[in-house]
Formats: structure tokens, C-alpha cells, sequence
């Protein structure tokens, strides 16, 4: 065994070497680094696109890492690393508010810049969240939407991610409350979860026809909900009769869209979302975006509102028929 | 030993491949003393699973439903505190209360009625966690915790993160009932030879029992340290948890299929995966693959693999090869100059 | 009928369960949704089948969502550059035998436990697939659904095949020789030996085995829709080892036949769409699985007390 151990950590030595001496070589760049709530996710896939853009524009390296299931324990942890390594700005989708805040207060302590976007952590814990729409926006714009496709009145369903996503249940609230103000001929009949699964919201979305004859419209509130409940409708010949609105991504539910089975996807421009945020990010780390600025310039995508501390990326946007062939994220 | 030899290599490794000096002049990465602690800090409820399994994987049982249980036991610690409005150390001691009595639910079911470990647990597995999930009906989170709970989980005390201290104290206790007290002895030889260790008039039964205990137990007190880390107890929390603290047992030499294994090994076992993991993560390469998590996961998978297959090839070898009986090969090979 | 007790008693609770529909949600008894729900579930039995295989043989494959996710992704791109399905079909099968001789080779060539090695190719395959794919979508041609024909046929093609593929391996488990030989080595590998019987090589052929049929149930998932997720069939292989266990398959190896498998999933895939239709908030989802997959081996482990 012995033998064997000297050659094995000569090795080992060798190579950790040669590659520590490649790592000092290449950090001379402003470092960026972009926390999604999950890596998988297409959602922020598309954000990340966004962000690889506007870090070539500005000459930063980024870095794109998270867990890959919607995990706020691995949250910390990557934010943790990104500490130790010494990055100069990092960028969260928070998955939990609190949890994360700890991490990243000890991030601002080491004179790393801290923005967040899609979900924010707590405002003392960061300098800017770039704000894509509130929950109580997008509450308020699928509800709307399913009140304007059913005209008023009708039962509907919903399904999430999974019971437990903080986000998630944001959203539901938001929406039960809108539900309850101004829509009384509405009714909620069933939420299910999916686990973030195509497949299982599509076994979902089958039970629930069967379950309520009168349902009238499912509302998908995770991007992999939306085709799933799509191809449910579609394969029950239901095409029209239950109709199908979403937060989800435009290239997943294009094809159905054009097939009439889903009315409308509502989302945010997702790789402006990642634009903004790298913009923003690298800025308040040059010194050139300072708290309590009105206004913002990002590149190429223009001025930028700021209310307070909160950067405004514009309203939540409704793609139909009409609209999302030009989209491609 | 040889895991001993690989972790030391993986730590070097790590060390002059993962640490280096940012453009503000100042050493960063794997090598710091505060990512080392950082380390630490987040093995502890991962390894704290992984003593729990130890003692159970060497009566040859296993326990899938630990992770579920870490849920459940967040959950109802929170309910604890800040529904019922208990204080934060009653709460605690209830919330170890009802870990030991999940591990005594696995206990009853696999002793009483002689169940196999594996199914039990998967059952339980589910039931832990959707009893997790009915309780807080998927959404209730518990926060806001008071500053001198969390400090158990992201403060440090006498130079190390607090939980850690926690985390070595139930090893040393692990360690000297696996290793120093007459428990370690029969749970080995259960995992042996359960009819065999009955007939010598072992309690096999309570022996077993104790195991599951103690295994509930010491997932409770993860789920503690878990609320404390994070500040929030939810249902999700620990999901997946029980694949690492197998896979750490494993890799520790302990027999899957009972009989042996060592406590210092499942230790062993946890660092190997907790460096590799971070240690990965710090690397510049893998940093711009953005992929640390799916390559530890693969690089772990292949390391279990590994020290599987290192442990049974001599064994196999010895199989496949004569008996070195007859004279006349022993002749034909001169002996090699040592 | 004691032979059978085990299955018949699954039966009955999935027929009690079906009453308490037809009383409470009669609705749930649409022949369209319901065919809808047998297809989806389609891909499950086919892979629970080979579970219950492996099972009796007394070794566990937990790496079967995984390979399932990483057969339908291969598959799905092989689609989408225009294969023809009739190719994509063997080399799905051929790919899930792969990676299920993978598995085989390292139980029954290196005698490791199967608990340990397929909790090893699950993480690395998941995170492989993962590394390779970042969670991206796979988009295929319209006429990969339903292999081209019309919905309801292809709805009938896919639950037909694995309805006939349960049959014919049901039979074949009990009335081949090879399928005797599963039995055996599940009940007492040594005795297997001495029959004359290679215990390693049929050990080696359940992997396998299970690797084809998870690469075929992998095609029939792909074929339901236009798209391919990368995550599905993850949890796979906790649903299928539950129906098979629930279905009266002996973790110990030895006992239990497909039939009941086969009851075991129905019951199983029954839970979701009853809670729906019974408006039982979906919080308690899991729990009922868990108490269900409790409940078997409690009546199991009772009943064997008796006996001895």
C-alpha cells in the first residue's frame, strides 16, 4: 500500500499544480456570479442566456451555477463557495427569503455586490432586486386572464410545482385573493402539484377533467405544467372547451398555442431578466449604479425605472397566437 | 485505509488546485480556513444521518426513511415553537422525542413482525414525508427564529462552527458503542448471523431496535441543526439527504450486507464526499462548466463504485486463481529478490 | 385460494377502492380519461414488470428512473433528427440493456450488492444526464406521437403492448424454464447451483432484462407527446418497487408473480386520481402511499407469523 501512495500523491500534486497555476492565470476579469433557484429549470436556462450576453458585452466572466432541484439548503451552500472564491458581484433568485439572506449579508460584509432578481431576499441583505413583475402582479394577470377567457364565470383548476415551493405559494395566494375580490362566479375546484414534472401534470390535468365535468379552464402556475396540461386537453378532445392559460416559456408551448389548446402564456421577457441583472450587477461593483439612483441604462435594452430599491423590468407579458412566433427563449 | 489515502490526495489536490489569490490580493477558495469550517458546517446533518446509519447498516438492516424523518422532525420542532409557543429547548427535546419514536415505528414493524429493513423503511420513507407535508399543508414555513437558536447553525463557538461540536459528540458516542461497548459487538454479530446471535442468547430484537432508536434520534437532531443552519424549518427539508449518508457508510467500509464496518470509516465516508463535493465547486475549471453539483454527483457515483469493486477483487482474485498446493509451481517460479 | 391470498387481498382493496367511486365519483369511470390514465401509466407496469423479475430474483434495481430519463432523451434526439421510429425502438431497448448489463456486470460479475451498485449508476447517470443536457426540453417532430396514427389507436397500441407483454411474461415467469430459473435463485441461490443452475448468469440476465424493458417503456413514454423532459421518470423507481411490493413480490426473493404486481400499480395509480375526484386536498398524497406500502407488509408480516 505504501508503494502505492507516494507515486498516487506525486501524482496528485502534478496535476493540482498545473491546474492551480491555469486557475491564477485567467482571474483577471471582473467576476459575476448567477444563482438560479434551479439550474434545469428553462426558465432560468433563458435568463441565463440573457446573462451570457450581457457579460460578453461588458468583459466579465460569469458564472452560472445552482442546485439542480429547487433546494434552499444548496442555495447556501453555492453562495458560501462563491464567498470563499472571492467573487466581485452575485445575483440570486432566492429560494427562501430568509435562509438565503444570512449568506448573503456575510457576502456584502467581504465587499462582494449583491443584487437580486426573480425572487428577492430580504432588503438589507442586497443592494437592488431587479423586479421582473410582484407576485401580486402575476397573481393578478393569470387571474385576470382566466376571468377574460371564461367571461366572468365558470369553475377552474390549477396546478404547481410542487406544495412545498415558496414561490409557488406566492402566486396562489395572490390569486385566490384576486379570485375572491372580484370574481364571486368563479370557483377554484382543485390545485395539484406536479413535481416540477411534464408528465405528471398531464396525469393530473386528465383527472381533474374527469373529476369536474364543468371545468372550464386549467391554470398551469410551473413552466413544465403548461405543455403537460396542454397535451391532456388535447388528447381528451377537449381542445376549446377547457382552456389553458400558464407561467411558462413560449418555445414549450408554441406548438400548442398555434393547436388553439392553450389560450395565453404569461411571462416576463426572461432573458432580458438575465440582462438586466448583470447589468446592474456590474455596475453597483464599478461604482457606477448607486443606491437611490431614479433610473438605470442597461446597454443595448435602454432606461430603466427604479422604484426605491427595486429595478423594474416592465409588466408581465401575454403571449397568444398573434405574438409568439417572435420569441425565441 | 485506502479511503484514508484518497481523501488525504482528494484534500491535497484541492489545496493547490483550488486555491488562489483574487485581483483584491487575498487568498480565496478551497485552501482558506473559512471554507474548511464552511466544509464542516455543512456535513453535519449529512453525516449525523450517516452515524445514524451505521450501526443499522451493520445489523445488515438500512433506514431510507432518516431523510423523511429530518422533514418531520423540522416541521414539528417549528410547530412546537411557534405554534404551541414552547420554548426553544422543550420544543427540541419533543421534536428528538418524536424522532425516537419514528425510529421506534421502523423498530416495531421490523422486529415485532420480522419485516424486511428495506421495505419497511420505504414506506416510511413516504409516510414521514407526507406526514411533513400534510402538517404544514406544503406551505407553512417556520422563520424568524430567535438569534440565540440559529447561533447552533451559522455561528461558531470556540473557533468552530457550533454544530460541529454537536456532530463530534454524537460520534464519540456512536464510536464508543460500536467500538467499546458490548452493543457494537452484537450488532455485528447480528449482521453476521441473526439466527446465530439468537441462538447465543442475544437479545437480537431489542439490539435491532435500539439501532432504529437511536438512528430516529440522531435524525432528529439533524433536523434541529438543519432549522438552525437555515433558519426556516420546512417540509422539503433534508429531501435526498439519505442517498449521501448511504453512500457515505458505504464508501467508510461498512458492509451493506452487515457484519462489519467502523464508525470512523462512515467518518471517513462523509469527508471523502463533503471534499470532493466542495473541493469540485472551488476548482476554476469545473466553475466554468457550471456543473460542480452534477460533477460531484457523477464523481461520487464512480468513487462508491470504486471502493466497492477495490474491496471485493482480492477476494475474487484469490477465488479465481488454483490452489497454491502443488509443489512443482511453487518451484518453477524462482523467488524474486525482495 | 391461501395460494393465493396475497394477490386476491390487493384485488380486493383495489375493488373496494373502485366502489367507493363508483358510489362517491362515478364520473371517474369516462372511458376517455381513464384510457388517458392507462396510457400514462403504460411505461410504469412495463418497467414494474421487469421490478417485480428483478425482485424475485432477490436483488433491487434503483437505477431504473434514471436510466429511464436517460433512454427517453437519446431516443427523443434520435427522433428529432428524423430517424424512423422503428429504428429508435431497438436502439432504445439496446440501450437500456446496455446500461442494465452495466448494472449486471458489477452484481453479478463482482458479487457487489445490487442496493449499492444501482444506487451508484442512479446518481451518475441523473447527474451525467444532468451535466450533458442542463434540463433542456427535447422537441420532436409531430409524427413521432402516437408513432404517427391517430390518438386512439395509438392510445389502445401502447396499453395493448403492455398489457400483452405483462401476459406474456407473466406465463413465461411461471411456465419457461428460464423463468423457473428466476425463482430458484431468488429462493436459495446455493441450491440453484447445485441444481445445476448458474445463479451469476441469471442474476446478470435480470439486470439486463430490466434494462431493456426500461429502455422500451422509455419509447412508449416518448411517444405520448411532442416533447421530452429530461427529469422524466424521476421517482420512477420508488413507485414501481412500491406496486411491486404492495402486489405481494417478497423482497426476500423467491415469491410473488406479476399478477400481482400488476394489482399492486393499479391500486397505486388509482391514489392520485382518486383524491382528485374525491376533492381530498393533495397534501395527503404521500402519506396514503406511505401508509398503503406499510399496510402490505404488515399484512404480509402478520400472515408469516401465522404460518410459522
Amino acid at each position: 500500500m505504501k508503494s502505492l501512495l507516494r507515486p498516487l500523491l506525486a501524482a496528485t500534486l502534478a496535476l493540482a499544480l498545473a491546474s492551480g497555476a491555469f486557475a491564477a492565470a485567467a482571474s483577471s476579469k471582473l467576476i459575476v456570479a448567477f444563482l438560479p433557484k434551479s439550474k434545469g429549470n428553462a426558465y432560468f436556462i433563458s435568463c441565463k442566456a440573457g446573462a451570457e450576453k450581457a457579460a460578453k458585452e461588458l468583459g466579465v466572466e460569469l458564472l452560472f451555477d445552482g442546485p439542480t432541484d429547487s433546494n434552499a439548503a444548496k442555495q447556501n451552500e453555492i453562495v458560501e463557495n462563491w464567498i470563499t472564491l472571492g467573487v466581485d458581484v452575485i445575483a440570486v433568485a432566492a429560494e427562501n427569503r430568509e435562509g438565503i439572506s444570512t449568506a448573503l449579508r456575510k457576502a456584502q460584509k467581504q465587499g462582494i455586490k449583491v443584487v437580486t432578481y426573480d425572487a428577492d431576499a430580504m432588503p438589507d441583505a442586497r443592494s437592488f432586486f431587479v423586479n421582473q413583475a410582484t407576485p401580486e402582479g402575476i397573481g393578478q394577470a393569470l387571474m385576470d386572464e382566466a376571468a377574460r377567457l371564461l367571461n366572468g364565470e365558470g369553475e377552474f383548476s390549477m396546478i404547481v410545482a410542487t406544495l412545498t415551493a415558496a414561490n409557488q405559494r406566492e402566486w396562489q395566494k395572490h390569486i385566490e385573493a384576486r379570485l375572491k375580490e372580484k370574481y364571486p362566479k368563479m370557483k377554484l375546484v382543485a390545485v395539484r402539484p406536479c413535481d416540477d414534472l411534464k408528465d405528471k401534470a398531464q396525469s393530473e390535468a386528465t383527472a381533474m377533467m374527469s373529476a369536474n365535468p364543468n371545468l372550464k379552464l386549467i391554470m398551469a402556475i410551473c413552466s413544465p405544467g403548461v405543455p403537460g396540461a396542454a397535451e391532456a386537453v388535447k388528447q381528451a378532445g377537449k381542445t376549446g372547451q377547457v382552456k389553458v392559460i400558464g407561467l411558462g416559456l413560449p418555445n414549450e408551448n408554441k406548438r400548442y398555442v398555434h393547436e388553439g389548446v392553450t389560450d395565453t402564456v404569461i411571462l416576463w421577457n426572461t432573458g432580458d431578466l438575465g440582462y438586466l441583472t448583470i447589468y446592474a450587477g456590474v455596475a453597483l461593483a464599478k461604482g457606477e449604479l448607486k443606491p437611490g439612483a431614479k433610473s438605470f441604462k442597461a446597454g443595448s435594452l435602454g432606461t430603466f425605472a427604479i422604484q426605491g430599491d427595486n429595478i423594474l423590468l416592465g409588466k408581465p407579458f401575454a403571449f397568444n397566437k398573434g405574438n409568439i412566433d417572435q420569441f425565441n427563449f | 485505509m485506502l479511503l484514508l489515502y484518497v481523501l488525504i490526495a482528494e484534500w491535497l489536490f484541492f489545496y493547490f488546485a483550488g486555491t488562489t489569490t483574487n485581483r483584491r490580493g487575498i487568498v480565496v477558495g478551497f485552501g482558506t480556513l473559512d471554507r474548511q469550517f464552511d466544509i464542516l458546517r455543512h456535513s453535519c446533518e449529512i453525516g449525523l444521518l450517516a452515524l445514524a446509519l451505521t450501526p443499522v447498516i451493520i445489523t445488515a438492516g438500512i433506514d431510507l426513511s432518516v431523510a423523511s424523518l429530518l422533514g418531520l422532525c423540522a416541521i414539528l420542532f417549528g410547530k412546537f415553537w411557534h405554534d404551541a409557543g414552547m420554548p426553544i429547548p422543550l420544543a427540541a427535546a419533543l421534536a428528538l422525542g418524536c424522532g425516537a419514536l419514528g425510529g421506534a415505528l421502523n423498530a416495531a414493524l421490523i422486529t415485532t413482525l420480522r419485516l424486511p429493513p428495506l421495505i419497511v423503511t420505504l414506506g416510511t420513507y413516504s409516510l414521514f414525508r407526507g406526514l411533513a407535508e400534510a402538517i404544514t399543508r406544503g406551505s407553512a414555513t417556520y422563520t424568524n427564529f430567535p438569534e440565540s437558536f440559529l447561533f447552533l447553525g451559522q455561528e461558531r463557538w470556540l473557533g468552530l462552527p457550533t454544530q460541529a461540536w454537536l456532530f463530534f459528540a454524537v460520534a464519540a458516542g456512536v464510536w464508543v458503542l460500536v467500538h467499546r461497548m458490548t452493543f457494537g459487538r452484537s450488532f455485528r454479530a447480528i449482521g453476521f448471523a441473526p439466527d446465530g446471535a439468537r441462538y447465543a442468547g442475544l437479545p437480537v430484537n431489542r439490539r435491532v431496535a435500539l439501532a432504529y432508536i437511536l438512528a430516529g434520534l440522531i435524525a432528529a437532531l439533524a433536523a434541529i441543526i438543519y432549522t438552525a443552519r437555515l433558519g426556516q424549518a420546512k417540509a422539503d427539508a433534508g429531501m435526498g439527504y439519505e442517498l449521501f449518508a448511504i453512500t457515505a457508510v458505504v464508501l467508510g467500509g461498512t458492509s451493506i450486507f452487515g457484519g462489519t464496518g467502523s464508525v470512523h470509516g462512515t467518518l471517513l465516508g462523509v469527508a471523502a464526499i463533503a471534499v470532493l463535493k466542495n473541493g469540485l465547486a472551488s476548482l476554476p475549471v469545473v466553475m466554468r462548466m457550471n456543473a460542480a453539483e452534477e460533477m460531484a454527483g457523477l464523481l461520487t457515483g464512480a468513487l462508491l463504485l470504486l471502493a466497492l469493486t477495490a474491496g471485493v477483487l482480492p477476494r475474487l482474485w484469490a477465488q479465481r486463481r488454483p490452489p497454491p498446493a502443488a509443489p512443482a509451481i511453487a518451484s518453477s517460479t524462482p523467488p524474486s529478490p525482495a | 385460494m391461501s395460494r393465493h391470498f396475497r394477490e386476491l387481498s390487493v384485488v380486493g382493496a383495489l375493488a373496494v377502492v373502485l366502489i367507493a367511486m363508483a358510489l362517491f365519483a362515478p364520473a371517474f369511470f369516462q372511458p376517455q380519461p381513464l384510457l388517458s390514465l392507462a396510457t400514462r401509466e403504460a411505461p410504469t407496469l412495463v418497467v414494474a414488470c421487469g421490478m417485480a423479475v428483478v425482485i424475485i430474483c432477490r436483488q433491487i434495481d434503483i437505477s431504473v428512473g434514471s436510466m429511464f430519463s436517460v433512454v427517453s432523451v437519446c431516443a427523443g434526439l434520435l427522433a428529432a433528427r428524423g430517424w424512423p421510429l422503428l429504428l429508435v425502438l431497438p436502439v432504445a431497448a439496446a440501450l437500456g440493456a446496455a446500461l442494465g448489463a452495466l448494472n449486471g456486470l458489477l452484481v453479478a460479475g463482482l458479487r457487489l450488492p445490487s442496493i449499492v451498485v444501482t444506487l451508484a449508476t442512479m446518481v451518475a447517470l441523473r447527474q451525467g444526464l444532468n451535466l450533458v443536457r442542463q434540463g433542456e426540453f427535447v422537441n420532436m417532430p409531430d409524427a413521432v406521437q402516437w408513432f404517427g396514427l391517430p390518438q386512439a389507436t395509438g392510445q389502445w397500441l401502447l396499453v395493448g403492448s403492455a398489457l400483452a407483454l405483462l401476459v406474456g411474461l407473466g406465463l413465461a415467469l411461471r411456465h419457461l424454464a428460464a423463468g423457473r430459473f428466476v425463482y430458484a435463485v431468488g429462493t436459495e441461490a446455493e441450491a440453484a447451483r447445485l441444481a445445476g443452475i448458474r445463479p451469476q448468469r441469471v442474476t446478470f440476465a435480470v439486470f439486463v432484462f430490466i434494462g431493456a424493458l426500461t429502455g422500451l417503456a422509455a419509447m412508449m413514454n416518448i411517444v405520448q407527446s411532442p416533447q421530452v423532459q429530461p427529469l422524466s421518470g424521476m421517482g420512477l423507481e420508488l413507485k414501481v418497487i412500491a406496486a411491486v411490493v404492495v402486489g405481494g413480490v417478497a423482497i426476500s426473493g423467491g415469491r410473488g408473480n406479476l399478477w400481482g404486481a400488476f394489482a399492486g400499480l393499479l391500486l397505486l395509480a388509482c391514489v392520485a386520481p382518486a383524491l382528485t375526484h374525491l376533492r381530498i386536498e393533495a397534501y395527503w398524497e404521500k402519506a396514503i402511499q406511505g401508509a398503503i406500502i406499510l399496510l402490505a407488509v404488515v399484512a404480509d408480516g402478520v400472515r408469516q407469523r401465522k404460518q410459522n
